[in-house]
């Protein structure tokens, strides 16, 4: 059997439902999936921040986020190297170097403070785009539809202001 | 700061033994399958997020929605049968706005989120694990301001979802609200950032 190289949005939408379903049902995790709680965890443990009030309010969930994310790493670095063959190490991405720069340093210097202020930001909000959109937004949940609304509109405007030769 | 890896590891498994979501394997299971869609599908790319922020590439939105969409109406029927609980977020008014904002101007910079992020790591991006560095820095930061933080994140206008505010129509309205969300992935340019890019 030859497996595809790609999946199509489409195949994704469909495996993705499939594992928001398995996740909430008492089978599975009896629970949403989230990401970002994971990060702010970690971050609060190596940090020395356990005795805070937001640490004792969010250590359950990012618990759980971090096994699940140990499980991401797993995934994807197996669907890398074996299905989409497209493990490397890489610095700069193609459409960064089109519409950026050619700059390690500026990228890496992007990159830090763009990975600060989505974990910022999604803490702020209560979720990311795990958490309010794809687990939110499908319990029809209002606090998913703003997040999702808000985020979209920006994303959008932020692409048209950052990003040149567009 | 206290890197003990052993201790954290410790310490967090026994934190997820004690609470009734799944055992360890099923969390780790849940996480693979997600790491092999995402992967797979190649929505873990800076070209695919960053590209959909320059209105280059759809196929990031065109998944979201159309996965959203279905979801939403098996979900609302398990949750009928009792094969499933709701798990709604509330409604922080301040902290949605400010937050989404900065959520997504980071977003369009870095080209990832935190789901996707790791993806991106475990197939060797350099950039985005500096990306997750600062990520984790951020979260250490917000649990120090947090009792600061608190008081702009309101007011907390409760948790509610729209099948709880359409009462008996929910029945029906789910079904309205799964298909409109499938259609607009229909809807969206078939545009794709290979077109721009080459493969990726």
């Amino acid at each position: 059997m030859k497996l595809p190289k790609r999946l199509g949005w489409i195949e994704g939408g469909i495996l993705i439902a499939i594992l928001i379903w398995y996740t909430f049902s008492i089978w599975g995790a009896d629970r949403p999936i989230g990401a970002s709680t994971a990060i702010s965890y970690m971050g609060a443990w190596f940090f020395n921040l356990k005795d805070t009030e937001y640490f004792q309010h969010i250590k359950n969930s990012g618990a759980w986020e971090v096994v699940f994310l140990i499980g991401v790493l797993i995934g994807g670095a197996f669907t890398s190297l074996f299905i989409t063959k497209t493990f490397k190490f890489r610095v700069i991405p193609p459409l960064w170097r089109k519409h950026k720069n050619n700059s390690v340093a500026s990228r890496l210097f992007w990159s830090f403070i763009g990975g600060f202020m989505i974990v910022f930001g999604a803490r702020l909000a209560g979720g990311c785009t795990s958490g309010h959109f794809l687990s939110g937004a499908s319990q029809t949940a209002v606090s998913g539809l703003i997040f999702g609304g808000v985020a979209i509109v920006v994303l959008i405007v932020t692409g048209r202001l950052f990003y040149k030769n567009l | 700061m206290n890197f003990n890896i052993i201790e954290f590891a410790k310490e967090t498994l026994q934190l997820v033994q004690n609470q009734n979501h799944g055992s360890i394997l099923t969390i780790l299971f849940i996480g693979i399958v997600f790491g092999v869609i995402i992967q797979w599908t190649r929505v873990d790319t800076f070209d695919k997020i960053a590209g959909f922020a320059m209105l280059k590439g759809f196929k990031v939105p065109k998944m979201l929605f159309f996965g959203i969409g279905l979801a939403s109406i098996g979900l609302y029927f398990m949750i009928k049968m009792g094969w499933a609980h709701y798990h709604i977020k509330p409604i922080i008014l301040g902290g949605l706005i400010l937050g989404g904002t900065i959520f997504a101007i980071g977003m369009a910079i870095l080209g990832l989120c935190p789901g996707t992020g790791p993806v991106a790591v475990s197939e060797g991006n350099i950039d985005v694990t500096v990306g997750m560095i600062g990520g984790i820095i951020a979260g250490a930061l917000f649990t120090y301001l947090y009792p600061e933080l608190k008081n702009i994140m309101g007011p907390d206008l409760g948790k509610i979802t729209l099948t709880q505010l359409m009462g008996d129509n929910a029945d029906w309205f789910i079904f309205v609200y799964g298909i409109a969300l499938m259609a607009i992935a229909f809807l969206l340019p078939n545009k794709e950032i290979e077109e721009e890019v080459g493969e990726v």
